[in-house]
């Protein structure tokens, strides 16, 4: 038995150690060591009291934080730099609530482009000055703010079988994608 | 005394509990597009058995598994395998067949992983006995919403397996919890407890088994 264990434990070691290389962080972190700017930013534009999760993010260049909460039943994530200062907001939204500037656009790309598609995630991000952001929640007003869909979407083509990240413009006219690899799922299959 | 005895006795043959070691090693990797190739070793060790009448800690190697599946991924979300296992137990080793489907779900922060299975376990003198199969393994990071690189995630899994075998049939129930290091995608570690539960249909008769599990999955 300690064969097996020794075994394991030098394979585990060895991986461990080539693992060290990481590039793409996220973890929960404290209220306490948000920056207070990022805290007062988040209680004038959210006016009641919401339970807020705050994480820390980089893709190892850009650090972020970002708070995620619930208002009128749609998962909110805004992005703060490091000091505090908001930079976006990226609201969840069904395929229904894609404005209809956007909505043409958008599917008349997947049609074009795939036999088959299918929409797994759907943000709207809004990115502007602090004022017109705070305005966007707590007024509902759209005004000076660049408004982009971020959607997760699965597309099927003759050749390829892909999950994409497709990034859309006020319009629905694609700025850019990118292929999304999932997570191995061996532990799951086998 | 002799009440004593006679009691413990029968308990232990209608509720048999056994414990032991179960170490688990797969080893994945791309075929071509869309294909795969794992390798998975399993092997049980017991180590208490109440069978045995004095019930000490005594050792025995249970069974080892050796398999080999080739999956084809139909979608980012669903694969298909099949694969052949060669087992060996002390009596007689034994050839199965499997086919599985299985089927990723996600969800915010965790993600679930389905899995139905059938097999087919051919032996020498007893006829075929067939198996299906469903699973449902659960994975949620424990620092944060996604899983990177070092971090740890929780599984929960409960399997359900239909056997029939002469025309005579049972369940089996497998539940297992455990903590996995994800080193990175490609290295993964889970270390947790394996609860089967079988002999549902069996009158007088009950088993559990309770296995500690640690499993490495390694992808090239």
């Amino acid at each position: 038995m300690t064969y097996y264990l020794r075994l394991l434990f030098i394979i585990f070691s060895v991986t461990y150690g080539v693992a060290q290389e990481k590039n793409e962080i996220e973890k929960r972190v404290k209220k306490d060591e948000i920056p207070k700017q990022a805290k007062e930013w988040l209680k004038d534009a959210f006016e009641q009291k919401r339970r807020t999760k705050w994480y820390y993010q980089t893709d190892g260049v850009k650090e972020v934080y970002e708070a995620k909460l619930k208002q009128n039943k749609h998962l909110h994530s805004v992005e703060f730099d490091l000091k505090g200062n908001v930079e976006n907001i990226e609201i969840k939204i069904k395929e229904n609530e894609i404005r209809e500037e956007a909505y043409q656009g958008i599917f008349d790309y997947f049609k074009s482009n795939y036999t088959r598609y299918s929409l797994k995630k759907i943000q709207i991000q809004y990115t502007g000055e602090a004022d017109d952001l705070e305005d966007l929640i707590d007024e509902n007003e759209i005004e000076n703010l660049v408004i982009n869909y971020e959607i997760e979407y699965y597309g099927k083509t003759d050749n390829d079988n892909i999950l994409w990240e497709g990034l859309f413009d006020a319009n629905g006219k694609l700025i850019e994608k990118r292929s999304l690899n999932l997570k191995l799922t061996d532990n799951l299959d086998y | 005394m002799v009440g004593v005895l006679f009691f413990s006795s029968s308990y232990a043959q209608e509720n048999r509990t056994t414990f032991g070691l179960f170490p688990e090693a797969s080893l994945s990797y791309k075929l071509l597009k869309n294909y795969s190739i794992t390798h998975k070793f399993e092997s049980q060790h017991g180590l208490y058995d109440t069978e045995n009448l004095n019930e000490e800690l005594e050792y025995e190697h249970t069974l080892t598994d050796l398999q080999t599946f080739i999956g084809r991924r139909i979608s980012p979300f669903v694969k298909v395998d099949i694969g052949y296992q060669y087992r060996i137990e002390e009596g007689e080793n034994t050839h199965r067949t499997i086919q599985q489907v299985s089927i990723l779900q996600r969800e915010s922060s965790y993600r679930i992983g389905h899995r139905v299975r059938v097999d087919q376990t051919f032996f020498k003198n007893a006829s075929l006995l067939f198996r299906a199969r469903y699973r449902i393994k659960g994975q949620i990071p424990l620092q944060g919403d996604s899983l990177d690189n070092g971090e740890n995630y929780l599984t929960v899994s409960n399997e359900l397996i239909y056997m029939i075998q002469s025309g005579e049939d049972d369940l089996e129930n497998r539940l297992t919890t455990a903590l996995g290091f994800y080193i990175d995608d490609k290295n993964k570690f889970e270390i947790g407890l394996d609860y089967r539960t079988d002999d549902y249909l069996v009158e007088n008769r009950f088993r559990h088994r309770i296995w500690l599990k640690f499993g490495y999955y390694k992808t090239l």
